[in-house]
């Protein structure tokens, strides 16, 4: 599609009025993380720091034991990643591409599992968990995710019924069962949707702090989202290394973004034979 | 069909056995026979460290017991909620909203009588009323503080006005700031919470004879009472003058960073103005100049309480005694106010300019017993009160006391 | 060969039996719990007394914050969702253009949404302070006095929803995904035929995103009514409980005032409100979603015919 200059002079301008909406408060929050508290909190705000103290950060760090909490953190992200991704897939591919008795009624229940607020059923979820001796692992945290999620089966699903029909009769000519057709044939073609999958719930599960504090008790446990919380005590907020853990936290998932960017974009130059 | 009904059952109940087997051990079983105690902290990480050292002592200074630390800072309510809901409440706990716990708490009487007369009467006495639901005690007093006010002697001095004292009235309170927020560019005589915690506010209601309820528990024509309708305009006046601004939190960052001159709050600033060396003063709460009496400070008191279901409630009990005891309230000092007499002699606190005031407040304040106390439906008051509070200070709307505080009455 | 056919009637079940288990473990057992809650009134500290219907009774009839929050509620909702779908639609349709450097552009679109909802919280409750924020700031160099967002009642709820776009990052990139495979050929095509690129998005990208965009909206639905933690961080429900939005309402009910019975009702009546209105949407969506599998046969051959 090719695009005139004087398009592509109103979509840059665009794009950057956008990028400076996003992105200034996360500059503010980057700036203000190496300042001394009560730069931090002067008024009228400064923007630049007067003295960049690169300290900070390193006493963040060592305010609680942060690499421990790197670990659960990473465990729990890879573990339920790599659970919904095969998990959702399945069961999106099983409503998206049969037809069956109950279809309907099942699929409008898993959407109505989304709609019921989580503080009501945090509860009796705790005592379905601590039933199971789970409580203070992390195991309700990971363990779930291998049984899907009604998020992104639905969203799997709906990319599923976007292929035509013939993918299925061409293979089943062939003699292939559906598990085959499943693995061998709509995987590939949805490996980009396969991978905004893993990238969304890379974001949530990494930033979730809730679940955590929910169902965790020994700070040996805990994950980064819930060592940033702890930040906040009743009587006052530590601004300062609540907001160099920020910082740190927001890298690893901008990493993984870039460099799963290349393969979201794959199909582009046209569908798969 | 029913062939993969039944598959699909018998799948599943696999898994449950095999999720339920592999929980295993969980996380709490007792390890190498010591009894494991659960404690729960409201603070933030930055206190944590200290705590930890501390938790880690008692369990080094002795072999049956082993206490986890478990931190859960701003959403405590959440957690303890969750955790007495489904019965795994940690064996300690702070505490300060009994009201609201009491009824999943062990009652400490028998514990502390098998202590000795010594052992309660080291506590100041105003304590316990603030630790206990009617005759039953269910915490321990760990800490803590009345309000006071605090002042920046440098922007005083800047201003030319003559610096607060003990003796000081409200009116005495709005002139000052008024001239300063005139005099100097940037600087705001005084300032106030914003949504201020009804349960805190009481205190100004004492300071002028009069309280949300009386002692059967109603709430007509005392929130209401004349009294009481200039309690609340006092602050709502200080404002229309110019002379003050509301702040969403304590008021602490905008003292520090000398926005205001003069805030009212308990001693949990001192170390954090210390720190950053702020140079300022402490003295009693203003009077009401008609009310014929000094200025009454709300206790905010924390104790240390035990889960009623525990099922080590003996060693908890050794572990609250350690927390509660001289050497930790030692260490506590520049922080909380120590609740023990012995300390506060020992370690020679009301010598110290900072916190001799808030102890000055303590001996005016006692004999008060906050209306959570006194009302049944204390939650629905509180968030009525809460808004009413709003709706007076809120500089958009500032209505009027009287109005607000009739509709509340009247809904009670 | 019949066991084979048995197996292959099975087939769909069998796809689909690792969320009826989790579902049956994990998700089941609570809702059922958190529905027979509703009708007890059940202070967490204490015992649990029956009472029926009381709740929900005493939801409906006495309780007048029910039908504010529930107001606010919906009021947030009808402007958030339309608004947040538009932002995303038209940011993903601003991150495909082949324009150089959109990467980079596409990575800082996407960070917001990668920031702890803590900090976020934070961070705008500093732009949105009425007399040092940024925002204001930034207004009066235009010559507009900025109202005093997080303390004006009348203008708290903006700010939330100014707020709240901050998250669209996620959204964006499920229509981004979506869009960037849809087949170039479809567009060459097109433009051979003589459409320009305005005529292209309505006829060949719209009509394809379709099932997507009843993702977006289905969930964004959801998340409106849902709405909590940034509330909760930002605003606390203030001032004057211009934003206590039913999510809030819930969580206090709950955890402050310790009626978890009661809030447990709360929720389900929010949910049958989500389901109702969910399923008039899917009712509604045979007639403007187009889902490729449902297509009997092929239209045209060009785009079967790919390398």
């Amino acid at each position: 599609m090719k695009t005139s200059r004087k398009s592509k002079v109103i979509i840059y301008i665009l794009l950057t009025v956008v990028a400076v909406y996003f992105l200034a408060p996360f500059v503010y929050m980057f700036f203000t993380a190496f300042k001394k508290e009560a730069e931090a909190i002067a008024y009228p705000p400064s923007l630049l720091p007067e003295n960049w103290s690169w300290q900070n950060f390193a006493d963040a760090w060592n305010a609680q034991p942060f690499a421990v909490y790197f670990k659960n953190s990473v465990l729990v992200t890879v573990g339920t990643t790599l659970g919904q991704v095969l998990s959702c897939s399945l069961v999106a591919y099983g409503f998206a591409r049969f037809q069956f008795r109950g279809k309907n009624i099942l699929f409008m229940i898993l959407l109505a599992t989304m709609m019921i607020p989580w503080d009501v059923t945090m509860i009796p979820q705790y005592m379905v968990f601590k039933s199971f001796n789970w409580i203070n692992t992390l195991k309700p945290l990971i363990i779930p995710a291998w049984f899907g999620s009604a998020y992104y089966i639905f969203l799997m699903r709906q990319f599923l019924m976007g292929i035509p029909k013939d993918y299925e009769e061409a293979a089943r000519i062939d003699g292939a069962n559906a598990f085959q057709i499943y693995w061998k044939i709509f995987m590939p073609i949805m490996r980009p949707q396969l991978i905004l999958i893993a990238v969304l719930n890379v974001i949530t599960v990494w930033n979730d702090y809730l679940g955590p504090l929910i169902f965790l008790q020994d700070r040996s446990k805990y994950t980064l989202a819930l060592g940033l919380a702890s930040f906040k005590g009743v009587h006052s907020t530590q601004i300062i290394p609540l907001l160099c853990i920020t910082v740190i936290m927001i890298i690893p998932p901008v990493i993984i973004f870039i460099v799963a960017q290349k393969y979201i974009v794959e199909g582009t130059s046209g569908s798969i034979k | 069909m029913k062939r993969k009904i039944g598959l699909l059952l018998v799948l599943t109940l696999t898994m449950v056995t095999v999720l339920s087997a592999c929980g295993g051990s969980g996380g709490n079983s007792d390890s190498g026979g010591k009894t494991k105690v659960r404690f729960a902290s409201w603070d933030n990480a930055e206190d944590l460290d200290s705590q930890q050292e501390l938790v880690d002592k008692f369990n080094v200074s002795q072999d049956e017991i082993e206490v986890t630390l478990e931190a859960y800072g701003d959403d405590y309510d959440t957690k303890i909620s969750a955790g007495m809901g489904s019965g795994d409440a940690p064996d300690v706990m702070y505490m300060w909203n009994y009201p609201s716990y009491y009824e999943a708490l062990e009652p400490l009487d028998s514990y502390i009588e098998n202590e000795g007369a010594e052992y309660k009467d080291n506590f100041y006495e105003a304590l316990w009323a603030y630790n206990q639901i009617d005759e039953d005690i269910y915490g321990i007093p760990v800490g803590f503080t009345t309000h006071a006010l605090f002042y920046n002697k440098d922007i005083f001095a800047e201003a030319g006005v003559t610096e607060p004292t003990d003796d000081w009235t409200w009116d005495d309170l709005q002139a000052a700031a008024k001239t300063i927020s005139e005099k100097i560019e940037g600087v705001t005589g005084f300032s106030y919470q914003l949504q201020a915690d009804p349960y805190d506010f009481e205190m100004y209601l004492w300071s002028n004879n009069t309280a949300y309820v009386d002692e059967a528990g109603n709430v007509a024509d005392n929130l209401n009472s004349a009294e009481s309708v200039e309690a609340f305009s006092v602050f709502q006046n200080i404002q229309k003058e110019g002379a003050a601004i509301t702040t969403e939190g304590g008021g602490t960052d905008e003292f520090r960073s000398g926005k205001t001159a003069m805030y009212i709050y308990g001693a949990w600033s001192v170390s954090t103005l210390d720190g950053d060396g702020v140079n300022y003063g402490i003295v009693d709460i203003p009077a009401f100049a008609d009310s014929g009496r000094e200025a009454v400070s709300i206790l905010s008191s924390s104790g240390l309480a035990m889960s009623k279901d525990s099922k080590n409630k003996e060693a908890a009990w050794e572990f609250i005694k350690y927390w509660t005891g001289e050497e930790m309230n030692k260490e506590r000092i520049g922080y909380e106010l120590s609740a023990l007499k012995s300390v506060v002699e020992s370690e020679g606190v009301m010598e110290d300019e900072k916190s001799a005031p808030f102890y000055s407040m303590l001996e005016q304040s006692t004999g008060y017993t906050p209306a959570s106390f006194l009302v049944d439906d204390w939650g629905s008051l509180a968030d009525d009160l809460e808004l009413a509070l709003e709706r007076i200070n809120n500089p958009t709307t500032l209505e009027d006391p009287q109005t607000v505080l009739d509709e509340v009455a009247g809904a009670h | 060969m019949k066991r084979r056919k048995e197996l292959k009637k099975a087939s769909p079940y069998i796809f689909i039996s690792p969320w009826i288990i989790g579902f049956i473990v994990f998700t089941a057992g609570p809702l059922i719990l958190s529905l027979i809650m509703s009708f007890y009134d059940w202070p967490v500290t204490s015992e649990a007394t029956f009472t029926g219907l009381g709740n929900y009774v005493k939801m409906f009839t006495e309780d007048a914050q029910f039908w504010k929050s529930l107001k606010l509620t919906l009021k947030y909702a009808a402007i958030f969702v339309p608004l947040n779908l538009g932002i995303a639609l038209f940011l993903a349709m601003l991150i495909t253009q082949p324009v150089r450097g959109v990467k980079i552009y596409r990575t800082i679109f996407y960070i917001p949404a990668v920031i702890s909802s803590v900090a976020t919280a934070i961070i705008w409750g500093w732009i949105l302070n009425g007399d040092y924020g940024v925002l204001n700031y930034l207004l009066s160099l235009i010559g507009i006095e900025g109202p005093n967002w997080l303390v004006d009642p009348a203008w708290a709820l903006m700010a939330i929803v100014l707020t709240s776009a901050f998250g669209v990052g996620t959204m964006m990139l499920i229509f981004y995904t979506d869009i960037k495979n849809i087949p170039i050929d479809l567009y060459e095509a097109a433009s051979l035929d003589g459409a320009n690129s305005v005529k292209q998005f309505f006829s060949i990208t719209l009509p394809i995103i379709t099932p997507t965009i009843l993702f977006n909206v289905i969930t964004s639905i959801i998340n409106a009514f849902q709405q909590l933690t940034l509330v909760m961080l930002l605003t606390g429900g203030g001032p004057l409980k211009s934003t206590y939005f039913y999510g809030m309402y819930t969580y206090d009910n709950a955890f402050k005032h310790h009626k978890l019975g009661y809030a447990s009702a709360n929720a389900w009546v929010m949910f049958v409100i989500i389901l109702i209105l969910t399923a008039f949407i899917f009712r509604s969506s045979s007639a403007w979603v187009f889902y490729e599998a449902e297509v009997k046969g092929q239209k045209t051959g060009k785009r079967r015919k790919n390398k």
